[in-house]
């Protein structure tokens, strides 16, 4: 028999601990309110494990990094599930959102007070407060491959800073939230519960009263728990926020418009080992923000997979796998996708469209990162299309514009945004210009769900910003 | 995971494998199906239950042939079917990726 249900009160509840969810509690909290953040994942020491390694995968990950948003062709996506979210998984990879996206984005959804130079005001703080940095010294050699290559022909490529602290010893620090802004918003006063999951808000007209739980406690027990607060922030990620939503009986214009960055992958075999410890920080920008090159984590078990996508005989490339790099070209799509609760089920349906456009794009975006590779000194590549053929000379390129269909293409993501727009344009957003969902007077949104659109860069500085910005907003209304 | 799960996971590693790690494999491939999304765990058990009828039906009267599985994995990695080949994938990828960050030395230098 489970405990009854016990009762705790807050002024603002916030629901999720990534990017989104510690940026808010930590502004709040400093500003004197009384916060509860309650995320579903467990609090996972930021030294103890691996990055990208198979345990972090168990423990940080959402279904320990096997989700799939179904379609033609289905897309992996992977997204983290502990305090402090994907800033815990991801490549700490750092970008303001492009001053024309800001203005595209202000004019198709009619974003009040959306600028690019109001955005650069939180951006900068976040910058300062994280603590933004470029590479001390020369870049590793899995990096420097992508410069080199994009040099070789012509193309642009820069450095991305990354949300990375340097100790003295030269050691590289990932500034994670459960590193930096969760601390802060607990320094402050905020609490923040781990392994507690919202089955639901409770609502009465247009309020939201508070939040139905269901708390793990260290033992392997559950108990019930009913979060009362005041004010309601959904900060949960773009594919968790509107399945809460939803389940919570609140739909209009939730959970539609999905939007990601799909992503097709090389494994490249190169003479000389190559290092295998770090992301590349190196991006190839040449076709930006459409197209985008980067490189991927690369420990053993990447190197296996990216090599198995290709079906081609991988046996000697794997026996050689310290000289073998996975790395990425991510295309901005038209297509978009789709997150419905399902009855009685704990995990939202994920769905996503790849339009005949987007496919050409993949196809152009799988050729131009062949080139690149090549071009800086890459022997053998190995595409993520089943049958696509290695290829070990520019003239082996040709054959994958038509190898990559929507049997063979295995793509993924990491970057999903846009389930919960903002604007005025009520017909195509799910929350006015700063994040209060429509209908609701005391609910917001604050997370990656806002976002009109996939920015074409890594998102977590775009999300912060905007973040930052709703909650300044909400300190000056509430 | 299911009886046929166990088969095909068991095939799909590495013969050289020692009992450690194919335990520890097998292991990681049962928690993150467990961990999938309900409804891609039921399509990927619906999936075992149908492919995997006629093994469990040989393994009932006692002649089921482990060594006959691989040349049925091979042929459906290239089915027309998507979902038959994104079976064999999915499974593929699990032991892959497991045996392959077990065995010695899985990450690198900074």
């Amino acid at each position: 028999m489970k405990p009854p249900r016990e009762t705790v009160q807050t002024d603002v509840l916030i629901i999720g601990s990534g990017a989104g969810g510690a940026v808010t509690a930590a502004a709040l909290a400093r500003a004197g309110r009384t916060v509860m953040v309650l995320e579903e994942g467990p609090w996972v020491d930021p030294d103890a494990l691996e990055p990208f390694s198979l345990e972090e995968m168990v423990a940080k990950y959402r279904h320990g990094g096997s989700c799939a948003a179904l379609g033609r062709p289905a897309i992996a996506y992977a997204e983290g599930r502990c305090v402090g979210g994907s800033t815990e998984i991801n490549s700490g990879l750092y970008h303001r959102l492009p001053p024309e996206l800001a203005e595209e984005w202000q004019r198709d959804y009619r974003i009040d007070e959306f600028t690019t130079d109001a955005l650069d005001g939180y951006a900068g703080r976040i910058e300062a407060e994280l603590g933004v940095s470029r590479l001390p010294g020369a870049p590793p050699a899995s990096s420097a491959v992508l410069e080199r290559g994009a040099a070789k022909l012509g193309w642009r490529s820069v450095e991305f800073s990354r949300v990375f602290r340097y100790e003295s010893n030269g050691l590289a620090v990932k500034q994670t939230m459960a590193r930096t802004l969760l601390p802060a918003a607990t320094e402050a006063g905020a609490q923040v519960v781990a392994d507690c999951r919202v089955a639901k808000l409770v609502r009465d007209g247009r309020r939201v009263v508070g939040a139905a739980c269901e708390q793990t406690m260290p033992d392997g027990s559950t108990r019930e728990l009913f979060v009362r607060a005041d004010h309601v922030f959904v900060c949960a990620g773009a594919t968790q926020t509107p399945a809460l939503l939803q389940r919570s009986g609140i739909r209009r214009n939730i959970g539609r418009g999905l939007k990601m960055h799909p992503t097709v992958k090389i494994a490249a075999r190169f003479n000389s080992p190559i290092d295998h410890g770090d992301v590349p920080m190196h991006r190839v920008t040449e076709f930006a923000p459409g197209l985008t090159i980067g490189g991927s984590a690369s420990r053993r078990g990447h190197v296996a997979l990216a090599l198995a996508d290709s079906d081609a005989d991988y046996a000697d490339a794997l026996a050689h796998w310290e000289h073998v790099a996975v790395y990425y070209a991510a295309i901005r799509s038209e297509g978009s996708g789709r997150v419905l609760a399902l009855p009685g089920a704990r995990s939202p349906l994920v769905t996503y469209n790849l339009t005949e456009g987007d496919m050409s794009r993949l196809a152009r975006a799988l050729v131009h990162l062949g080139e690149v590779l090549l071009a800086a000194g890459a022997t053998e590549l190995y595409p993520s299309v089943t049958g696509g053929g290695v290829a070990r000379g520019p003239d082996d390129l040709v054959q994958w514009w038509d190898a990559l269909t929507r049997n063979a293409a295995n793509l993924m993501t990491v970057h999903l945004t846009s389930t919960v727009r903002i604007g005025e344009n009520r017909e195509r957003t799910g929350a006015d210009s700063f994040g209060r969902v429509w209908g609701y007077d005391n609910l917001r949104v604050n997370d990656a769900s806002l976002l009109p659109e996939a920015p074409g860069v890594n998102p977590q500085g775009p999300i912060m910003a905007v973040v930052a910005r709703n909650t300044d907003q909400f300190l000056t209304e509430a | 995971m299911l009886w046929f799960e166990r088969q095909v996971v068991s095939t799909l590693m590495s013969p050289t494998l020692d009992a450690g790690t194919r335990s520890a494999v097998e292991s990681y491939v049962a928690t993150t199906l467990h961990s999938m999304p309900e409804h891609l765990r039921a399509g990927v058990a619906a999936e075992s239950i149908v492919l995997g009828s006629r093994s469990w039906l040989e393994h009932r009267v006692g002649r089921f042939d482990p060594h006959a599985l691989p040349a049925r994995l091979d042929r459906w990695r290239s089915s027309k079917i998507d979902p038959i080949r994104q079976y064999v994938r999915l499974l593929h990828s699990l032991v892959l990726f497991a045996e392959n960050e077990f065995a010695a030395g899985a990450g690198g230098s900074m």
